[in-house]
Parts: structure tokens; C-alpha cells; sequence
């Protein structure tokens, strides 16, 4: 099975990963603060402590060997932040008058202020304060804190101010899983059903009423309705075909299996004419239907040639003269003497005479059947004024057929649709003239002559 | 059996007048919805032969009321009725059948395949499964036209056959000569006034006086078989 990347997946890892980055960048600058801020502590810790020693009475100071660090003697309470800080202080010759804490001795030269000194063998850093008594320069004092606790001390500090985001991650990230997937379920809810949408049977998708899903939806709503419109389309025409086609079909069968038994020589032909009669239609609707197969879009591209529409609209009509007449349909032609277009030949010759054979086959006789040719919009229409002649119940027939659109007007609708254009049908006007009109989109190549 | 068609095209028409009258049976058409409802108020038919593309509207309107039609007059809403048409979606097939018609043919069909449709609706529509109609010893199959006195084959003409089917059918009803005829005839079919009697005539002559009884003033009738 073909994996496909996941949405949910993505955005999730998306947003962990940035989540991440961010708290790693909070969490880095919190550490980086911790230790300056526990160095800012421990350097004013070390200058008041100078400052306070330096407050007192020279008298108080004599030099002690009996150090004890703090925090180890028993009974003192050993804080975090209790730290054995060490002392020196100097009379004015440089002789120490006070020590304590377990640093080395610093130089009595080192100059007044904050500095690290490395001291001791092996050496080891210590931060250091020095400075004068203020009033007479009589004593100076050094005070000195290990640099190994210093920064044991902004360690332990940054740890604290950085540890909370270490902990709130993994809580966070299941937070934000959960509201990524609560927030997708309309996503998900849209997916599952476009992915059980049958076009076959449903317009609506009933998605979610997301105002972000409207445009789409939307698009998948009127791509499913055309489907369905076209597949509809589809089929009445194969009904149409299937129609058309089994009817002459039937009479061959049943005329042929008539032939077989014994007949009167009248009905013997009467049986081979109505065979024959038949077979005429079958190889046209087949002619029609072969016609079509090939037709379309792409094929007019190729198939296309500038043809002189009027000129063929005059040999079609000419054609079915001899067939007006025994029908007592009277025809006529009117619009420019040549109109030079671009289309598929053949196929407007069938439409035409489609056209012709129903206006002819479904009009009483009397009727007038006119071709007018129009080259601004460009079109074909044939119209007659049948429902002027007709009796009641010839009206009431043809209504009937008229509706339906029998296999002909299905044709010509496919070939206007093939040349970009349109089959309407218009009327009975007042005067009872109904108009078929095939408009077609395919420019005329050179100006008309009318 | 007389037969009503009800088609539009005037092709299939043809074809069936003649493969429908090659088995000896009358048939009646028209073209539209409108027409064969006036000829079902007007005549009585063995069965309908029913396209449903016509020109003023879908042919199951016509059987819709045909089958609503009351009980008793005419048109008769248990005419057996065969559907034949082009269209050969089964959805249209069921709907047509659970309306009430009796079988479908779609087109194109084979004229015998008709013609046994035509006469198992019309066996069925009598309460008959067997094909053969039986009287003592005569044995009559309608399939194959033929018809058999104590195992011997007798020769009949079309309308011979034609009104000893209708009286078979119709026993022990007695039978007047006009329903007779209209079982034989079409419209445009025409009559001698004693042409039922000739055939009657030339039936007793050849399967004997005792099979086709008289009721003088009525007509004809087949009695039952009353015993071995």
C-alpha cells in the first residue's frame, strides 16, 4: 500500500518542532540569565561583605589561623546559597591583619574592584573584591569566592528558572496533538465524504459549514452536478440511439421471419419494400451514429475546414425538394449568398438534414418549412409554420414529440455543442411558426454577400 | 385470437399484421394512446400488444387504465397485455410488469418468440398451464397449428382453426357468430354473413357432429368432457 503523507502528521510535526525551537530559545536565554544574574549576585555579595568588614573598628581585626569554613561545622545551617566565602585585610605596610575562608592569599597589589585571580598551586580561579578603607587608606580588604562555587551557584540558579519548560514540554505537546486533531476533524469529516460521494446519485455533499470549505465545496458540488447533467445527457442519447435503432431493426426481423411463411405475392412485396424501407433507415441512424462516435472537440480541431455554409445549406435543401414535394411541404431558403465559416462538413450536413427530415416527417402537409441563415450571430434555423395548418389532435401529437426531442434534435444538439455552439427550439409564435436553431461559435473566415 | 396493436411506427406495424396473421390470428392496429382506448371501449380483443413510445404519451398511462378499468365492461381490465419496446432497462422492465402488464419483449424480437409470448398470456389469462387443449379424443395445439382426432392428423384451414380455438377456449361458454367473427376478423376484413356457419360446417365434417354443439338463436358451443 502506497503511503501518503498525512496532514495531521505534518502540521503536528510542524508545530512541535516550532514549539520546540521556541522553548529551547526561551530555555537557553533563562540559563544565560540565571548565570548572569547569579554572577551580579555573588559580586554584590562579595562587595557588601567588604563594605561591611571595612565598617568596622580596626581593633576588631587580629589575625586568626583557626579558620572553619562555614557550613561544615555542626549545628550551622548549610543553605544553598551559603558559600565560604574568604577574606584578607591588609594594614598599610601589607601585612595582613585578618584572614579567613579557605583562599590562597591574593597579592596585596591588586587593584581596587572586581577582578578573577588565579591562585594557589595548583591554581585555581577565584573571583576577588578589593578596596580601601575609605577615610584614612589604613586597611585594605579582599574578599574572594571560589569561582568553581560561583558557578556551581548559576548553575544551580539557571537550572531552576529553566527547568519548568523542560517539564511543561511534553504536557504542551499532548495539548497541542489533541487541538490539532480537534481542529482538523472538519477537514477529516469534508474528506470522508467527498471520498463517499457517489456522483453516480447525490448533488449535495452536506460538508461542513466552514466558511474555508465554501469555495471548494462548492466547486465539488457543481463538478458532480455537471457529471450527473452529462451523464444524464448520455444516456437519454443512448436511449435515443437504442430507440431509433431497434425500431427498423424489429421490422427487419419481423418482415424477414415473414418472408419465411406463406404470403400473397402482394404482401409478399409489400413484406421486401418494407424490408428495404428498413434497411434505409438502419444504415442511416448507423451513418448518424458513426457520425458522432468521431465527433468532438478535439477532432474539429483537426477535421475543420472553411466551407461556404450557404452554398451547403442550398445543396441539402435541393436535396430534399423532390421529398417536400410528394409530402406537399413547401421550402424555402433565405439569408447571404455565401457565408464562409470554419467547421466539420459532414457533420453540418447531418444536422441540416436532420433538421429537414423532422420538420418535413412531423408537419402536415400545406406546411412551409424556411431555412434562414443568419451570419450575425451566426446560425442555422429552420422553421415552419406546421401548427398554423394543423388539425387538433395533429397539434396535440406533435406537442407530445416536440418535448421529448426525438434522436434528431439530439444529433444536431451534440454537433452544435461540438462546433461551441447551441440547439434551441422557439415558438409556436402567433401565426404558429416554431423555430429549430442551431447557433454555432466558429467565426465566419470572410465577409458575407447577401 | 384477435389482437390489438398499439405502435407508432408503421414498420413494425407491417411486420406484425403479417407475422401476428401467419398464425391465423385477427390483428387490429393503431398508432396512438387516444385511438386505442377508443377502440378498447368499442371492441373486444384476446390480447394487447403494447408499445410504450407513442406519439401522445407513454403507453403504461394505457395500461394504468386499462387495469383500473371496472370489472365486467369494456374494455376488459383483464385483456392480457404484452409490453414490446426498445427500452431494456430492467427499472423500466419491473415497473411496467408490477403496473400490470402480463409480459416484455424488447426490441428487436423474433416473431415465434412473439407469438409464444402471445399465447402463454392468453393460456395463462384462461387459468390454462397445459400448451394442448384436450376434448375426449381430440387433442389441439396451438403452437404448432395442428390438431389430432384419435391420434390422427387432421387438416384444417387458418379459419377452421381459428374458431375451433375460440370455442375451445371459450367452453362450455356457448359463443354468438359476432363473437365468434370478432375473434377471426379485423376491421377491415370483409365478411360473408354466413361465413361461421361454413366453417362450422366444414369442422362437424371433419371431426364429427358430436364436438360442436348448437343453440339455436345463440350459437355455438364445446361442451365439457363429462366423463371417460
Amino acid at each position: 500500500m502506497m503511503h501518503r503523507p498525512s496532514l495531521q502528521r505534518q502540521l503536528l510535526a510542524w508545530t512541535l518542532g516550532s514549539l520546540t525551537l521556541v522553548w529551547s530559545v526561551f530555555m537557553v536565554i533563562g540559563y544565560m540569565t540565571g548565570v548572569h544574574e547569579s554572577d551580579e549576585l555573588t559580586d554584590g555579595h562579595l562587595a557588601s561583605v567588604a563594605s561591611l568588614l571595612l565598617a568596622q573598628p580596626n581593633t576588631s581585626f587580629r589575625e586568626r589561623v583557626d579558620v572553619t569554613e562555614l557550613g561544615v561545622a555542626p549545628g550551622l545551617k548549610a543553605h544553598d546559597y551559603q558559600k565560604s566565602l574568604s577574606v584578607y585585610i591588609w594594614d598599610q605596610e601589607g601585612e595582613v591583619i585578618e584572614k579567613t575562608g579557605p583562599a590562597p592569599e591574593p597579592s596585596y597589589d591588586a587593584e581596587e574592584g572586581f577582578s578573577t585571580l588565579s591562585l594557589g598551586n595548583p591554581p585555581q580561579q577565584w573571583r576577588a573584591y578589593s578596596r580601601w578603607n575609605a577615610e584614612d587608606h589604613a586597611r585594605k580588604i579582599t574578599v574572594l569566592l571560589s569561582i568553581e562555587e560561583r558557578e556551581a551557584l548559576a548553575a544551580d540558579i539557571a537550572t531552576h528558572v529553566a527547568a519548568p519548560g523542560l517539564w511543561l514540554i511534553p504536557f504542551v505537546a499532548i495539548v497541542l496533538t489533541l487541538a490539532v486533531r480537534r481542529g482538523l476533524r472538519p477537514l477529516m469529516e469534508l474528506s470522508a465524504r467527498v471520498r463517499a460521494l457517489d456522483v453516480n446519485h447525490v448533488n449535495q455533499l452536506h460538508a461542513p459549514p466552514h466558511e474555508e470549505f465554501q469555495a471548494m465545496v462548492d466547486a465539488i458540488e457543481n463538478l458532480s452536478g455537471r457529471y450527473q447533467a452529462a451523464l444524464r445527457h448520455e444516456r437519454e442519447l443512448a436511449d435515443a440511439f437504442a430507440h431509433e435503432l431497434r425500431t427498423p431493426l424489429s421490422s427487419l426481423e419481423l418482415h424477414a421471419s415473414s418472408l419465411r411463411g406463406a404470403l400473397s405475392p402482394e404482401k409478399y412485396e409489400a413484406a421486401l419494400g418494407q424490408l428495404e424501407h428498413a434497411a434505409a433507415r438502419t444504415t442511416a441512424i448507423v451513418d448518424d451514429l458513426l457520425a458522432l462516435a468521431r465527433a468532438s472537440r478535439t477532432e474539429l480541431a483537426d477535421a475543420a475546414q472553411t466551407l461556404d455554409l450557404a452554398e451547403l445549406v442550398r445543396d441539402i435543401v435541393v436535396e430534399f425538394a423532390q421529398a417536400a414535394y410528394e409530402s406537399k411541404h413547401e421550402l424555402a431558403v433565405s439569408g447571404p449568398n455565401y457565408l464562409l465559416v470554419r467547421g466539420h462538413p459532414v457533420l453540418l450536413e447531418i444536422a441540416l438534414r436532420n433538421l429537414l427530415t423532422n420538420a418535413l416527417g412531423h408537419t402536415p402537409a400545406g406546411t412551409v418549412v424556411e431555412i434562414r441563415l443568419n451570419d450575425d450571430p451566426l446560425e442555422i434555423r429552420v422553421c415552419d409554420d406546421g401548427d398554423a395548418k394543423k388539425t387538433s389532435s395533429e397539434a396535440a401529437q406533435t406537442g407530445a414529440m416536440v418535448v421529448g426531442l426525438g434522436l434528431g434534435h439530439q444529433v444536431v444538439q451534440r454537433i452544435a455543442a461540438v462546433h461551441n455552439g447551441e440547439f434551441v427550439a422557439t415558438g409556436p409564435d402567433a401565426c404558429g411558426w416554431r423555430c429549430y436553431i442551431m447557433r454555432l461559435s466558429i467565426g465566419d473566415q470572410s465577409d458575407s454577400q447577401g | 385470437m384477435r389482437i390489438l396493436v398499439i405502435e407508432d411506427d408503421a414498420g413494425i406495424t407491417h411486420g406484425l399484421n403479417l407475422a401476428l396473421g401467419q398464425q391465423g390470428w385477427a390483428v387490429d392496429s393503431v398508432d396512438t394512446l387516444a385511438k386505442a382506448w377508443a377502440a378498447l371501449k368499442t371492441e373486444s380483443f384476446d390480447a394487447i400488444l403494447l408499445d410504450l413510445g407513442l406519439p401522445d404519451g407513454d403507453g403504461t398511462t394505457l395500461l394504468k387504465k386499462l387495469r383500473e378499468a371496472p370489472k365486467g365492461g369494456t374494455p376488459d381490465p383483464s385483456t392480457p397485455l404484452l409490453i414490446m419496446t426498445a427500452r431494456d432497462q430492467v427499472a423500466a422492465r419491473v415497473r411496467a410488469l408490477d403496473m400490470g402488464a402480463d409480459d416484455y419483449l424488447t426490441k428487436p424480437f423474433d416473431s415465434s418468440e412473439l407469438a409464444a409470448r402471445m399465447r402463454a398470456v392468453r393460456r395463462r389469462s384462461m387459468g390454462r398451464s397445459e400448451p394442448t387443449l384436450r376434448r375426449g379424443k381430440l387433442v389441439v395445439n396451438p403452437s404448432t397449428r395442428q390438431v389430432h382426432m384419435a391420434d390422427k392428423l387432421v387438416e384444417l384451414s387458418v379459419r377452421e382453426f381459428g374458431v375451433l380455438l375460440a370455442l375451445l377456449e371459450a367452453s362450455p361458454r356457448v359463443l354468438s357468430r359476432q363473437q365468434i367473427e370478432t375473434s377471426l376478423y379485423r376491421w377491415s376484413e370483409a365478411l360473408e354473413s354466413n361465413a361461421i356457419d361454413v366453417h362450422i360446417h366444414h369442422l362437424r365434417r371433419k371431426l364429427g357432429d358430436g364436438l360442436i354443439q348448437t343453440v339455436r338463436g345463440i350459437g355455438y358451443f364445446v361442451p365439457e368432457d363429462t366423463g371417460p
